[in-house]
């Protein structure tokens, strides 16, 4: 009994889109989460705190973009979130 | 749990299982030998740790025959020991005293041993044991000679153990809710595809805690530089060193050279000494000379606190040499900065060095059991689909491909048990040595059982050849190696004993599983329950 494929992604782009927002996309939102921590706590605790849970979130994040009903959509709200926390060092900068 | 999210953890869990499944394998498979790496070299190499372990590193003479062969004024000595091992490798910068010093450019990088005091280099010094080690984490991969600005097989490594993080997320999502019920069912003498549902999941669950800490520490251990890159282009203006330092990777030792000859040498045995003195318990992980022989020169000694009193504590002790004095010190015993608390504990989890051989050993277990749950994954995926309704091409196609995995997975314990053997008989050593007994052998064993095309019969024999092998190590080392169990036992080469009976165990366990096998499947056959298929049968894996 393999998966139902009622449910899945058929189309191919759709595919594509959550593959990448996940991969991509997730990795941009773990990292720049972290950097906007980095902002507000001790530089070299948020890093190492990063490096103990940073690829569990980051495999969180692949899973939700699979589990977005559009790849559109889903990327969309990556790069908002991207955008947001990556604020304190855009303004910083 | 709604039908579609359901289905979906259904999907990504199958696709990232199939897409890491031979790799991950390799990596459970090598990374259970690699808890014993230690005894795996002792055992190869005959010469105990434990046995010799009260004695003193000759520092003096060691460091008098470096001066000798390199002139080490002006340099950079780094000696880096390792736990359970007298191998202790060393590292020698080139001279900033390039006028005085002939060889100041020269560097040198070799292993070196404390109870036979033998130099070699790192090439030579290459054991199973490293090998093991190295090959759970695919470094051999490296050669091949692809340049994306990270070794290749690490890169693979780190992907495989995310995708395997990732497919553990899902998998447990997907049982969430029949976890219990789920838990207590094994109808082994139903379908057979219900046998690998059942295994696959009652062992995934129970190894579910080990499973999970191993994949998270496994990927940090591998290539926390992905996490860590952009950081040092953010914040630190792409300085990686300065990133290790803050994260104590790397202890920075100010001190400038100055060209100041010192009149003589000062004793760094007494420094150390006293370093062991203090902190008699502590495990010395790290010595450092800097500047050799200059007015600037300064021996840093680093600690770890012993595993089974505390998980996380480093400590050091930084010594001026021209005067004797302290400069810098910190004991094992006080409590751990965050940043090295968190880095001990994902350290010490994943090498499971925190209870002797117990740990390990419980380690090891559920390493294999983690494998069997690998196999029984393929198994599913092939069971799964291999149904009337799926078109001929696409069932050829997934049946050669599990012949194909399964052949590389069960092929990994015969040829592990030959190299033991091999080395034993023949002495050999090094890279030059065990890549190609290992990795030949491995290739044609999987050739092999890819061309006769039986799960069955892959399964079977790997395990009959692997167990009569298993068998033959301890008695090749009682023959070659002139150790018998009972006499390294006695001598109190407990680290050599332990890997004999290791493998002795090893085959009874086998040996049984074999004959289990073997039972069943007659049973089956006269029963007809398993009608023999000329070309995809299928049998139970242990």
């Amino acid at each position: 009994m393999p998966a139902n494929k009622k449910y899945l992604t058929t189309s191919i782009l759709q595919r594509w889109l959550k593959i990448t927002a996940g991969f991509f996309g997730g990795y941009g939102v773990m990292i720049s989460f972290f950097l906007m921590l980095s902002y507000f706590f001790e530089k070299k605790n948020v890093m190492i705190t990063g490096v103990a849970i940073g690829y569990i979130l980051w495999a969180v994040l692949l899973l939700f973009a699979f589990l977005a009903r559009s790849g559109w959509k889903i990327w969309l709200i990556y790069l908002i979130l991207i955008t947001l926390f990556a604020l304190p060092h855009l303004l910083n900068a | 749990m709604n039908n579609r999210n359901y289905n979906i953890y259904f999907s990504t869990h199958t696709i990232s299982g199939i897409i890491c499944c031979a790799l991950l394998y390799v990596i459970f498979f090598a990374g259970s030998f690699s808890f014993f790496k230690d005894e795996i070299s002792a055992w190869q190499s005959n010469v105990s740790y434990e046995k010799n372990n009260q004695q003193a590193f000759p520092y003096r003479t060691l460091l008098d025959s470096l001066d000798k062969q390199y002139d080490l004024s002006g340099r950079d000595i780094f000696l880096y020991f390792s736990p359970n091992s007298p191998n202790t490798y060393v590292s020698i910068t080139p001279s900033q005293d390039t006028i005085q010093n002939k060889k100041a450019n020269e560097r040198a990088y070799f292993n070196y041993n404390a109870v036979t005091k033998q130099e070699k280099t790192y090439k030579e010094s290459y054991d199973l044991g490293e090998f093991l080690y190295r090959l759970h984490f695919l470094a051999q991969l490296n050669q091949v000679p692809l340049h994306i600005g990270y070794p290749f097989g690490y890169l693979v490594a780190g992907l495989v153990a995310f995708l395997f993080l990732f497919a553990l997320i899902t998998g447990l999502l997907l049982h969430w809710d029949k976890l219990v019920s789920n838990f207590f069912v094994f109808r082994p003498w139903s379908k057979l595809k219900t046998i690998w549902t059942d295994i696959h999941t009652a062992l995934g669950v129970i190894g579910f805690p080990f499973q999970f800490i191993f994949a998270f520490t496994g990927v940090i251990l591998i290539v926390n530089t992905v996490f860590l890159t952009p950081f040092s282009k953010l914040l630190y203006q792409g300085n990686m060193d300065k990133i290790y330092e803050d994260l104590e990777y790397t202890t920075t030792i100010d001190s400038p050279f100055q060209n100041k000859p010192l009149h003589a040498v000062p004793d760094i045995q007494a420094g150390i000494q006293q370093a062991q003195q203090q902190w008699p318990d502590a495990f010395l992980k790290r010595v450092t000379l800097k500047n050799y022989g200059d007015a600037s020169m300064r021996l840093a000694i680093e600690v770890e606190a012993p595993t089974h009193q505390r998980f996380a504590g480093t400590g050091k002790i930084i010594y001026d040499l021209s005067t004797g004095k302290v400069i810098q010190q910190q004991s094992p015993y006080t409590s751990p900065t965050y940043i090295s608390a968190i880095k001990s504990f994902i350290y010490h989890l994943h090498f499971g060095d925190y209870g002797g051989y117990f740990v390990k050993i419980i380690n090891f277990i559920m390493g294999i059991v983690g494998c069997v749950v690998i196999v029984s994954g393929i198994l599913i995926w092939l069971v799964a689909r291999d149904k009337k309704n799926v078109p001929v091409h696409k069932r050829k196609f997934n049946t050669w491909l599990a012949h194909i995995f399964v052949a590389i997975c069960l092929s990994m314990f015969p040829v592990t048990a030959l190299t033991f053997i091999v080395v034993k008989v023949t002495g050999g050593s090094g890279q030059s040595f065990i890549y190609p007994v290992y990795f030949y052998s491995w290739l044609a064993f999987t050739v092999y059982y890819i061309l006769r095309r039986s799960l069955d019969r892959t399964n079977r024999e790997t395990l009959l050849i692997g167990a009569i092998l298993s068998l033959a190590v301890p008695i090749v080392n009682g023959i070659y190696g002139n150790t018998w169990l009972w006499q390294s036992y006695t001598n109190g080469a407990i680290d050599i004993f332990f890997i004999d009976l290791f493998w002795l165990l090893l085959s009874v366990i086998t040996f049984i599983a074999y004959l289990k096998i073997v039972k069943r499947r007659r049973h089956a056959v006269e029963k007809q329950v398993l009608p023999v298929q000329k070309h995809d049968e299928v049998s139970t894996f242990v």
